[in-house]
């Protein structure tokens, strides 16, 4: 786990990696186990279908808010706020810490004292980064699988897969941005600040967009919008929406090992 | 027992001398550094030779690290550059650091990692297949390298980062204040690895607050103060220019302004209240008889340290010019 940047990045990734999948499969878990009781109670369903398009607006996944079916519950259950909170909350630290907390913790000189680019350096973070989510997104998957089997679940695999896919690029293209933050500040609480921020207005924007008329256009920018607009759940990933996810996650990846090149390092 | 490979070299203004210019291992060449509100460095310029120990003098927050980050690439000059090994450090930055050993003046490691886990990763990173020399100087260092870190005194963490700007041999070494922290014993230990890393052939750049620190490593010092480049010389040119500062506190009257005048390598340095405070260079013995003839209270004496030592110079040089 010593051999190179990004092992020994993945090294340290270990005990955080732990807890984020305990939580990830808790999540699943909960919610898995209670679908049995919402499916078989009617009332509930007819009672979500009065909400407010506002509060629908929120809680839907890509297509219509359904209660009853598998792919209806687990995407507004987890998909439309839960998944992509953790797997981002994830992937924004780990992009933040990459560069920014290695240069915060002053380690980074000691890596640089060794003849490895920064560049190069960089680029192991991001893998590591991509290794991390990627498998992040593999805990998601098996948990939703053996849940959903636990509790008969009318949910394809490939389908569960697409979404989580989904999210997993969304969380990649915000860590990416991170890290390319990160590596061009060295500050680590700015960089999670910002790029939360930026997560938070584009939810915002992609939630809203079918009910004002202005972010109607506007959510073609927003990578939540990308994120469910194919309903992963109910028809797959389609190239129109996890293209982008996946472009910008490689532009912001790609940028940041020139971000770091640039700079004086280790200047408070 | 300390090898000097250059004949002493006094002249102030940095010894650079053409024809060692050509074969020098680092040259610092009209070297700017200003950033924020920190001060940096301005138009430094100086050489160290292949196989010297170069000791690089300042107080506190003179530009020292600053030079150093310099010259390891890990920050960018404004103007001028460093050039070692032959080439700009910024254009040949990766070769620079496979042959440099480097310890921090504000050394950090990795707090979870024990010091053989911090070898195992950076002979990785350095494309070593093994451990290099780090078993034998944690030996010599008397460091245990199965503790982590975080369990490690301050001591020993220095002696981590020691450990870890020489395991692999390099040519040439730079370090920050690397005796901060050791005991004396330790520091010995320490010198001795420099002086065989120094007879294995390599070249040493070493920054220190106290000259009394360097004077026993170093062939030639360099000076910094304010940013800028105050002296280079030998550490043998230096020693003739030192001097002890007396301190004679009087219980009577005060000897007359010109008591002390015209008695050899007697300066009289300052006088507050009952106190005179003299430089001597050379025997004491006129002194103590100049003295002899007032009301002596109390009589103290030491070592100049860097800071009186240069003070004077950098005063003798403003009365030359």
């Amino acid at each position: 786990m010593l051999r190179n940047v990004a092992a020994k990045t993945l090294r340290d990734l270990r005990r955080g990696f732990l807890w984020w999948s305990v939580g990830l499969a808790g999540m699943v878990a909960l919610m898995v186990a209670v679908y049995p009781t919402v499916r078989d109670n009617p009332a509930l369903n007819r009672f979500v279908e009065q909400y407010p398009d506002t509060l629908k607006a929120f809680i839907g996944f890509g297509g219509e808010v359904d209660y009853t079916s598998a792919a209806g519950y687990l995407g507004s259950e987890l998909f439309s706020f839960m998944v992509p909170l953790l797997l981002l909350l994830a992937a924004i630290g780990a992009g933040a810490r990459a560069v920014a907390g290695e240069e915060e913790a002053g380690t980074l000189e000691l890596l640089l004292s060794c003849p490895v680019s920064r560049r190069r350096l960089v680029l192991e973070k991001l893998a590591a980064l991509v290794v991390e989510t990627t498998a992040l997104g593999a805990v998601l998957v098996v948990s939703l699988w053996v849940g959903a089997r636990a509790v008969s679940m009318q949910v394809s695999l490939a389908h569960l897969a697409a979404a989580t896919t989904s999210a997993v690029l969304l969380a990649l293209a915000y860590g990416a941005i991170a890290l390319l933050l990160g590596a061009a500040t060295g500050r680590r609480a700015l960089t999670v600040a910002v790029v939360a921020a930026l997560a938070v207005a584009a939810f915002l924007v992609a939630s809203l967009a079918p009910l004002v008329s202005v972010l109607d256009v506007a959510k073609e920018v927003s990578p939540f919008y990308h994120y469910s607009a194919s309903d992963p759940l109910r028809h797959g990933l389609s190239a129109v929406h996890a293209l982008p996810l996946l472009a910008l996650a490689a532009v912001a990846g790609l940028l940041a090992p020139f971000a770091l090149e640039r700079r004086d390092v280790g200047v408070g | 027992m300390r090898p000097i490979r250059r004949p002493p070299d006094s002249s102030v203004d940095g010894g650079r001398d053409p024809c060692h210019m050509a074969d020098a291992l680092v040259s610092v060449e009209r070297l700017t550094k200003t950033y924020g509100r920190a001060r940096g460095v301005v138009d430094l310029s100086f050489d160290v030779q292949p196989g010297e120990v170069f000791g690089f003098l300042g107080p506190n927050g003179a530009g020292k690290t600053t030079t150093i980050r310099l010259l390891l690439d890990l920050i960018r000059p404004t103007a001028g550059r460093v050039v070692a090994f032959g080439s700009d450090v910024r254009r040949s930055s990766r070769e620079v650091r496979a042959r440099t050993g480097y310890l921090s003046g504000d050394l950090r490691l990795y707090e979870r990692l024990t010091p053989r886990e911090h070898l195992r990763y950076l002979a990785a990173l350095r494309g070593l297949p093994d451990l290099g020399d780090g078993e034998a100087i944690a030996t010599r260092l008397e460091l245990e390298l199965d503790r982590p870190v975080r369990a490690l005194s301050r001591g020993n963490r220095q002696k981590v980062g020691i450990l870890l700007a020489l395991f692999h041999r390099p040519e040439l070494l730079v370090l920050d204040e690397p005796t901060a922290g050791l005991d004396p014993l330790m520091q010995q230990a320490f010198y001795a690895l420099l002086r065989e890393r120094v007879a294995d052939g390599g070249t040493v750049f070493l920054s220190s607050h106290v000259l009394a620190e360097v004077q026993h490593v170093a062939d030639r010092v360099a000076a910094i103060r304010e940013g800028r480049l105050e002296l280079v010389d030998t550490v043998e040119a230096l020693r003739s220019r030192a001097f002890t500062r007396v301190e004679a506190t009087f219980t009577g009257a005060l000897p007359p302004g010109h008591a002390f005048d015209g008695l050899s390598g007697v300066r009289e340095l300052e006088r507050r209240n009952s106190t005179v405070v003299l430089a001597l260079s050379g025997p004491a013995d006129p002194l103590v008889k100049a003295l002899a003839r007032y009301e002596v209270l109390t009589l103290d004496s030491h070592e100049a340290d860097l800071e009186d030592v240069f003070l004077d110079l950098y005063r003798s040089d403003g009365d030359a010019a």
